[in-house]
């Protein structure tokens, strides 16, 4: 018997954010552009010193301008993604639940569709119409997870079942909308289908990257707060109420804290596929299903793997670029049925 | 321990050292009302009982008599339309789920994990209410898991995955995790249903012996007539949502009234443990 | 709070370092005049987007994210000075040699910043605002063009010459385009136009709108497009071409070949048999010049315009289609592909991905 301890969590946390650490360090290493290792040594840590005024080559400059703002933005969106994974495989009781299932992807790709359409007959100065896709993507986001939410009620309370058949049939609806507006509108929407398969590569200003992380930080823990009561919700929801669970609002923080953390993901990266549906698997795998560990080593595990296949995006038809959900799903479903099989034997 | 649950055991005690009841159910209902604008259904009419410590209580009747209505009205699950339910003082309905899992255990047929998982860590669950609601489990709380597997006899299955334990050893360590709660009231609903006879006993026979050596209260649902009539020190019988008859088996296991209520003719005698026993006659009359 | 935050503390610990590199990175960018070569000099312009544009002069150094802007700049004999381009950009031969940033839609930003591009040539109908704004973010400049009509064309090339700093290329080039059109349309004038339908693509049947400058170039060659649509690129259906009975069709095409297989295959199906134009084989190939908004649509045009109106060149005998010819080379397939490849990644997207928009 060796239930799980504090010190263990933190040594497998740290493993993993030691290979987050590598997989930064390669992924700022390697794109179009080749970089030497004591050059990026030398200039990161001219950075950390302060001196960034001495970083005078373009390769710094590339670096930390193109480069890092990306590595960072993966590293967001690809714990946003695992998180929200775990919990809607453990909200929805259903292994193959990811955070798209819900809907909230489609009615986020509509926002920003919206947006590109209304663009250009509004005014904005440019700091605002850059930002307008990622702000229309999560109001988009936003109605779909309230929308979803009264539809999956059942007798006041989240119902899971409800609450998949509710949320599959409005990521349904709001999908028919999207082609049909993406057919009919092909002029101003030429722009949308990248976008639509998972790309980080879209300039945020610094402030986005606070809100991004500061909203990260406090979805994330209030998921993490349920962590013990997921555990038992997975043994049955009537179980876990005679445990002690307070299901009705393990299930309602669960539901909008992982929804906006979809929300927040796809609002700036687009649809970036399979991370938040088998990370958790992996993590599983090799962590076993509490929640507890689940969820850190989950996260810190999804912006590895959104990290690399970033990377790979960038490197691999250079200068050309493939859409990061393009790379995610590659190496994704087969790894996936690799998962199933062995967990059949 | 907090203050709230160290003073829920200074109650216990008291209860227990004073023989005084501990689970009263006061002229409880519960009707389900498909439509809200017609005549609710009565599941349950007014139905009231007693139980002390020690005490193992069988709700006893055929199928669609009100008894898993009754027990999970007891277990808080559901609220009543009218009386009221006390458990040491408190009305169960009226904790939170936490507070209420500290004090009543539901022990269930069968478990349905979504991700496999060890006994120990299946039994570890019971654990959950006490405490903290985001924690790791501290070393009290492992021994008391250890020793939850030790009452029931499943010392040695703790290491096991739950999906490769089956029958009777399952139902041992659903249950080890309910005493895992240290509750007071520890409710089971037809608990001997998937169970073979050697299964169903040894159960019982855990019931019984737990019952009286931590001081628990039992209330078991049932339609078996022997096994009720053998462990339980107190009898509910209930047909089509009312309650007939509490008291004692003696007073229960009259030929008319379960012939009554059963819709089958019998007999009934004394078994050779001094309780009754009912024999079901077949077919003709 | 022992067994909650620790974990998430040394995440956001590390996060927080990542995000101050990244803060402490991005600052020197945006207060400096960054990666372009050290010239003080800016001239303000608007683009044809109506963007003010901060043009360092003089530019040297040009990187073109679009194969029309590309042919441009050879036009106006700029070359030596576009140091990155496409890889669709494959006109003329010598543009494939030019280092290559990635493709219109989405290039690698690192390839163009390093580079030192003193300007970056984009055009509205074909580059994304985002690769604009990134590149604005990095402190480079970017000039949009927009050109809606064969004449925009012509004068969006003196433009883009006066700000290269080459007026008088500009004006050069732009008056050749303006004679070479008014021949046209002299020879032109005793023939009344040709009704047609420029297939832009067949499967869907995708067509051009009124407001482009595909449009235009149709109408110089004597042709009208029998599409009236206020999109780019209507899908039109096949129904209403059947009541307009176009009297040719036209099909812009780098590999010649492969169009009279396709009309044969077209030919048998019923609903394309309703088209006369496809009965009798009436249709017109001309390169795909005609797709890029550049001085070699004129080109395009007069090659249409002898297809369609053969009489009216009477003394020139060999067809311009096999000058066109000469000029086709393995990689202009992939500009026939680039000109509608997001239509047809639109349709193939939606086809694939059932009830979901670009499923997992």
């Amino acid at each position: 018997m060796r239930p799980l301890t504090l010190r263990r969590l933190l040594l497998q946390c740290l493993i993993l954010i030691v290979i987050l650490f590598f997989v930064v360090i390669v992924a700022l290493k390697f794109g179009a552009v080749p970089v030497s290792l004591y050059a990026l040594g030398r200039d990161l840590l001219r950075v950390i010193f302060g001196q960034s005024s001495q970083i005078s080559t373009d390769y710094g400059l590339i670096i930390l301008n193109i480069r890092l703002p990306r590595i960072l933005l993966g590293i967001i969106v690809g714990a946003s993604l695992s998180v929200a994974g775990t919990s809607f495989q453990a909200l929805l009781r259903n292994p193959l639940a990811d955070p798209f299932v819900l809907g909230v992807s489609s009615g986020a790709s509509l926002g920003a569709i919206l947006a590109l359409i209304a663009e250009p007959h509004l005014a904005l100065s440019p700091v605002f119409s850059a930002l307008l896709t990622p702000l229309g993507a999560f109001l988009g986001a936003a109605a779909t997870i309230a929308a979803v939410y009264f539809l999956g009620r059942h007798e006041g309370q989240i119902d899971s079942t409800t609450l998949l058949l509710g949320g599959v049939i409005t990521g349904s609806f709001l999908s028919a909308i999207i082609m049909f507006l993406m057919s009919t509108l092909t002029g101003s929407l030429r722009g949308i289908t990248f976008w639509l398969m998972g790309d980080l590569s879209t300039p945020l200003q610094k402030s986005v990257y606070w809100f991004l992380g500061i909203g990260f930080f406090v979805a994330a823990g209030a998921i993490y707060t349920t962590a013990s009561d997921l555990n038992l919700l997975l043994a049955g929801e009537k179980e876990a109420m005679h445990l002690g669970v307070d299901v009705p609002r393990v299930r309602l923080v669960v539901y909008i804290a992982a929804s906006f953390l979809t929300g927040l993901a796809v609002s700036v990266s687009g649809v970036v596929g399979y991370v938040g549906l088998i990370v958790p698997h992996i993590m599983r795998f090799i962590f076993g299903s509490d929640h507890r560990t689940l969820l850190p080593t989950a996260a810190i595990g999804g912006a590895i793997a959104v990290v690399v296949a970033d990377t790979l995006a960038r490197t691999v038809v250079a200068p050309t670029e493939v859409p990061v959900g393009a790379v995610t799903a590659v190496i994704g479903a087969p790894l996936f049925i690799y998962l199933l099989r062995k967990r059949l034997t | 321990m907090t203050a709230a649950s160290s003073h829920a055991r200074h109650l216990a005690e008291a209860s227990r050292l004073a023989n005084e009841i501990r689970l009263s159910v006061e002229q409880v209902s519960y009707a389900h009302s498909a439509n809200p604008g017609q005549a609710p259904l009565f599941t349950l009419e007014a139905t009231s009982f007693q139980a002390r410590p020690g005490e193992i209580v069988a709700i006893l009747g055929p199928n669609a008599s009100g008894k898993s209505t009754l027990l999970r009205l007891i277990s808080g699950a559901l609220a009543p339309l009218s009386g009221r339910i006390l458990l040491d003082g408190f009305v169960t309905h009226s904790l939170t789920p936490r507070t209420r899992a500290q004090r009543i255990a539901v022990v269930q047929q069968e478990s349905t994990l979504l991700f496999p998982a060890r006994a120990w860590e299946f039994v570890l669950q019971g654990r959950h209410s006490h405490g903290r609601s985001l924690r790791f489990e501290s070393e009290d709380d492992v021994l008391i898991a250890k020793n939850a597997l030790a009452q029931v006899g499943a010392a040695d299955l703790s290491d096991r995955w739950m999906d490769q334990i089956s029958g009777g050893e399952k139902q041992r360590i659903i249950l080890a995790r309910a005493l895992a709660q240290q509750p007071l009231l520890l409710l089971l609903d037809e608990p001997t249903l998937h169970l073979d006879i050697a299964a169903q006993v040894g159960l019982l026979d855990a019931l019984r012996r737990l019952a009286a050596e931590n001081r628990y209260t039992v209330v078991v649902v049932t339609h078996e007539l022997n096994l009720a009539a053998e462990y339980a020190d107190q009898i509910v019988l209930m047909q089509r949502g009312r309650c007939l008859r509490v008291g004692p088996p003696s007073s229960i296991y009259q030929r008319e009234l379960l012939e009554q209520v059963f819709q089958t003719p019998l007999s009934v005698e004394l078994g050779s443990s001094g309780r009754p026993r009912v024999t079901v006659l077949s077919g003709t009359q | 709070m022992k067994g909650f935050s620790r974990p998430l503390l040394r995440s956001a610990v590390f996060v927080a370092v990542a995000a101050s590199l990244s803060c402490a990175g991005l600052t020197p960018a945006q207060s400096a005049p960054a990666i372009s070569s050290a010239s003080p000099a800016f001239r303000e312009v608007t683009d044809e987007t109506g963007r003010a544009v901060r043009v360092p002069q003089p530019v040297n150094r040009i990187v073109s994210l679009a194969p029309s802007l590309t042919e441009t700049v050879y036009a106006l004999g700029l070359q030596d000075r576009l140091v990155g381009d496409t890889v669709y950009c494959d006109y003329p031969a010598d543009a494939q040699k030019k280092t290559k940033v990635g493709d219109t839609i989405n290039p690698s930003l690192e390839q163009i910043a390093v580079l030192h591009p003193d300007l970056v040539l984009v055009t509205k109908g074909l580059n994304h605002l985002e690769t604009v704004q990134s590149l604005e973010n990095l402190g480079i400049s970017s000039y949009a063009t927009d050109p809606h009509s064969v004449n925009e064309i012509s004068s969006s090339t003196r433009k883009l010459a006066d700000i290269l700093g080459a007026p008088e290329a500009g004006a050069s080039v732009a008056r050749e385009m303006e004679r070479h059109l008014a021949d046209l349309q002299k020879r032109l004038a005793a023939s009344p136009s040709k009704r047609v339908l420029f297939v832009v693509w067949h499967q869907p049947l995708i067509s051009v709108g009124k407001h482009t400058f595909i449009a235009d170039a149709l109408r110089l060659a004597g042709a009208i497009s029998i599409v009236d649509s206020e999109q780019d690129w209507p899908h039109v259906s096949l129904e209403e071409i059947a009541r307009l009975q176009p009297d040719f069709l036209v099909f812009a095409a780098s590999h010649s070949e492969s169009v009279p297989s396709t009309v044969e295959a077209l030919a048998i199906l019923p609903s394309w048999g309703m088209l006369e134009a496809v009965n009798n084989r009436r249709y017109a190939v001309i390169s795909d010049a005609v797709n890029r908004p550049a001085p070699r649509i004129i080109s395009a045009i007069e090659d249409l315009a002898r297809q369609l109106h053969p009489d009216a060149f009477a003394e020139k005998p060999e067809s311009g289609k096999g000058k066109m010819e000469k000029e086709i080379t393995p990689r202009n397939q992939a500009s026939f592909a680039q000109s509608f490849f997001l239509l047809a990644g639109l349709r193939k997207d939606s086809a694939n991905c059932g009830g979901r928009v670009c499923a997992r």
